[in-house]
């Protein structure tokens, strides 16, 4: 009777526990978060997420069904209703795996065991076996452990912002992710260089090891760039050992141990030549690897130093393009808000009131002609500053005169229209395209404006024409100077709007004056001669 | 009056007869496009064109250019180009030749109608008449130069309105001062700018324009 209850308290709770995971999965699958990707992916997040979290756990030195069973509960737990938290918990956990696995084999070589635990595997202390098993379990682990808890990582978590981005603000973060891949392969390195603990255990090789992990890990965190670098170039290094030693092997035995005539590499012992060329194999895998991981994890700067000028140049190009091309989205964006609000607070506004006036009016015309008449006569005022308003508004867009004329006209019009003596030269033989007329006149507007209002000019020349390829422009005044881009003035906002023509805006404005300011902005002229009045001006 | 008209807007265009008709004016051709334009004031050798700046088939300054055109084709031919917007640079090449009856405004200007019709009067009787809107962009950029800071604020609006083109009966009528006053002013003006008194009207307007366009 007894046994039967607890028989079937342990049945159903087994049953409860299915059931349990069941009800996760399904959750799961059906979970919002998840929707947008397609079925198959799904299914494989959650193998991925089901299985990989408890082998970890099980790999950072618990065995046992139990613990199987806890640990495959924990995570869909959580990562059904806590997914952010899990996976922030995944790289602290691979690391907390690792400092305990490290524990428990240090403990067993320091109590002279023959035999320890260490990755859920019992295995000979010294030997093959422990090469064989161990580290490759180990890498893997580390590798899989770093890898799910990057892609699981909340990019919103303090672990990623604080820690994890920090290195990545000079570029982009996928070098922390490569950072974080090559880990395990510094790993690697530190255990086939920094130790000989496999050999026979002593305090200094551990120190040694311990000390080029510390190294390895702050490398990777501040600075994965350099961290990537350094384990490319040893893993091609080693790769190259693994070479040598397969084509020495026996007269020339690299680096022979003190405690055995074994010759290892990787996950080789040498013995043979059937081994060495296994070992030769595994060597030219990784100078492989190394050399293929070159392209994807080399450091920006460095890359920069394998270029060709014309690449640089090209890609400085893209740079600037893709600034310039943003600053004009941008400024395009901007100006039909504007135009938006000046259209709907003035002319809008206006018509509105204008409307509502003649309906007043037209219903005061039987009884009250004379206030009908001073409401029509309002009216007409009215629909005056409704066309003022619009003619600036039009102006501000594509000034007439520059759409009738051309640049030069519009140059011309312009200094008309500025109360400075200016003098004002052309040489065109035909039109540059619209856009660039009308940022370059705006450009020389703007100029203008400057001069009347912060440089206290009182005469001005423009020159304006066509070298080379390229529309040149040259505004000299001769106010007091002190003129400059990068403060606040519009010139920096003229930059940016010629920019987008790949023009260049350059001032030469010392203290005291004069002011100099030249435009270029490389074009073709159309051959449509400018019918230029060639009167008094 | 004989005129031949150029809008491009049919809106407008019959707008503009109406107004000048109501007038007794009497609009012998309507047009909508600068090469018909063109076409009638050779036929029908108008008393005055009235002609947008903006026509077909350019859609630019077309108006302003068959007006040019013309003018070198009839000498003297009087010419009223009207305008969404003014410009100084237009003003300068319809008063270069110096020959008179030649009126640049707004097209604004013609909601007061009795006004415009006085300017189209005016132009068609070979006299100047310019927007003000071009008269305060040529004294703004004179504004800060002597001798124009000495003239006294009535001076100086006297001045404004006569380079519009307006006679001394209408500056006195708008002023609300005599006409004699205003001849005063006009003396005192032209003292102190340097330029020779002139009885004539048209002259005189060409005159201030060619001293403050200077």
């Amino acid at each position: 009777m007894y046994w039967t209850v607890i028989t079937i308290a342990w049945i159903a709770a087994w049953c409860a526990a299915l059931i349990w995971f069941v009800v996760l999965v399904i959750r799961r699958l059906r979970s919002a978060q998840q929707k947008s990707a397609p079925w198959w992916e799904r299914i494989g997040q959650l193998v991925i997420d089901g299985v990989a979290l408890p082998v970890l756990l099980l790999n950072a030195g618990l065995t046992g069904a139990w613990v199987l069973l806890l640990a495959v509960g924990i995570a869909l737990t959580l990562w059904t209703f806590a997914p952010r938290w899990i996976g922030s918990l995944v790289i602290p956990a691979t690391l907390l795996g690792v400092a305990f696995n490290g524990f428990l084999l240090l403990r067993s070589y320091a109590r002279g065991e023959l035999w320890v635990t260490a990755y859920g595997l019992n295995v000979p202390a010294y030997g093959a076996r422990f090469t064989h098993a161990v580290l490759p379990q180990a890498c893997a682990f580390v590798a899989a452990g770093l890898w799910l808890g990057w892609r699981r990582l909340d990019r919103q978590s303090w672990l990623y912002r604080r820690v994890l981005l920090v290195p990545g603000r000079d570029g982009d973060p996928s070098r922390t992710r490569w950072g974080l891949v090559l880990l395990p392969l510094v790993g690697v390195l530190v255990e086939l260089l920094g130790r000989t603990s496999w050999l026979g255990f002593t305090w200094w090789s551990a120190g040694t090891t311990l000390g080029v992990t510390v190294i390895a890990l702050v490398l990777v965190i501040r600075t994965p760039a350099v961290a990537a670098d350094l384990a490319i170039a040893g893993v091609i290094l080693l790769g190259l050992y693994g070479v040598a030693l397969a084509a020495w092997w026996p007269t020339h035995v690299p680096l022979p141990s003190p405690y055995t005539t074994d010759v290892r590499f990787v996950a080789v012992v040498v013995t043979s030549r059937g081994s060495a060329f296994l070992a030769g194999a595994e060597g030219l895998a990784l100078v492989g690897l190394g050399l293929w991981l070159i392209p994807r994890a080399i450091d920006d700067r460095t890359r920069l130093l394998l270029r060709s000028a014309a690449d640089l140049d090209l890609t400085a190009r893209v740079a600037r393009l893709t600034r310039s091309r943003a600053d004009a989205v941008d400024t395009a964006s901007a100006e039909l808000r504007r135009l938006e609000r000046d259209l709907h607070d003035g002319a809008q506004a206006r018509l509105v009131a204008l409307g509502m006036s003649l309906r007043a009016a037209e219903r005061m015309i039987p009884n009250r002609p004379e206030a009908a008449a001073a409401l029509v006569a309002e009216a007409r005022e009215t629909s005056l500053k409704v066309l003022d308003e619009l003619r600036s508004l039009v102006r501000g867009i594509c000034p007439p005169v520059l759409a009738d004329r051309g640049l030069a006209d519009a140059v011309r019009a312009l200094a008309l229209d500025t109360p400075l003596r200016i003098d004002v030269q052309v040489e065109l033989d035909g039109r540059p395209p619209l856009p660039v007329e009308t940022a370059c006149y705006f450009a020389v507007a703007e100029v203008l404006a400057n001069a009347v209002k912060h440089a206290s000019a009182r005469s001005v020349a423009i020159r304006v024409e066509h070298q080379d390829g390229a529309l040149r422009i040259s505004v000299v005044d001769d106010g007091i100077g002190g003129a400059d881009p990068r403060h606040g003035s519009g010139l920096a906002g003229l930059e940016r709007r010629l920019g987008t023509f790949d023009g260049v805006l350059a001032v030469s404005s010392p203290t005291g004056g004069p002011t100099i300011v030249a435009i270029e902005v490389p074009c073709a002229l159309s051959s449509q001669k400018i019918s230029t009045y060639s009167g008094m001006a | 009056m004989r005129v031949v008209l150029a809008e491009d807007l049919y809106l407008l265009r019959d707008g503009l007869t109406r107004l000048l008709r109501a007038h007794d004016i009497d609009v012998v051709a309507a047009v909508g496009s600068g090469t018909e334009l063109l076409d009638e004031l050779l036929a029908q050798r108008p008393d005055v064109a009235v002609i947008d700046v903006r026509l077909p088939p350019t859609f630019t300054d077309e108006g302003l250019r068959v007006a040019l055109e013309a003018r070198q084709q009839l000498p003297g031919l009087p010419v009223l180009v009207l305008s969404q917007y003014v410009e100084q640079l237009y003003a300068r090449e319809l008063l270069s030749d110096q020959g008179g009856g030649v009126g640049y405004l707004l097209k604004d200007r013609v909601f007061s109608d009795e006004a415009f019709v006085e300017a189209l009067r005016t132009v068609a009787g070979g006299g100047t008449v310019l927007d003000p809107e071009v008269i305060a962009k040529l004294l703004r950029r004179r504004a800060a130069e002597e001798p124009i800071t000495t003239l006294s604020p009535r001076e100086r609006e006297v001045l404004e309105l006569m380079a519009q083109g307006r006679s001394n009966a209408a500056i006195a009528q708008r002023m609300f001062i005599s006409e004699k006053a205003v001849s005063k002013h006009s003396t005192s003006i032209f003292g102190k700018l340097g330029l020779e008194p002139s009885d004539d009207d048209n002259r005189r307007v060409l005159a201030v324009l060619a001293y403050l366009d200077s």
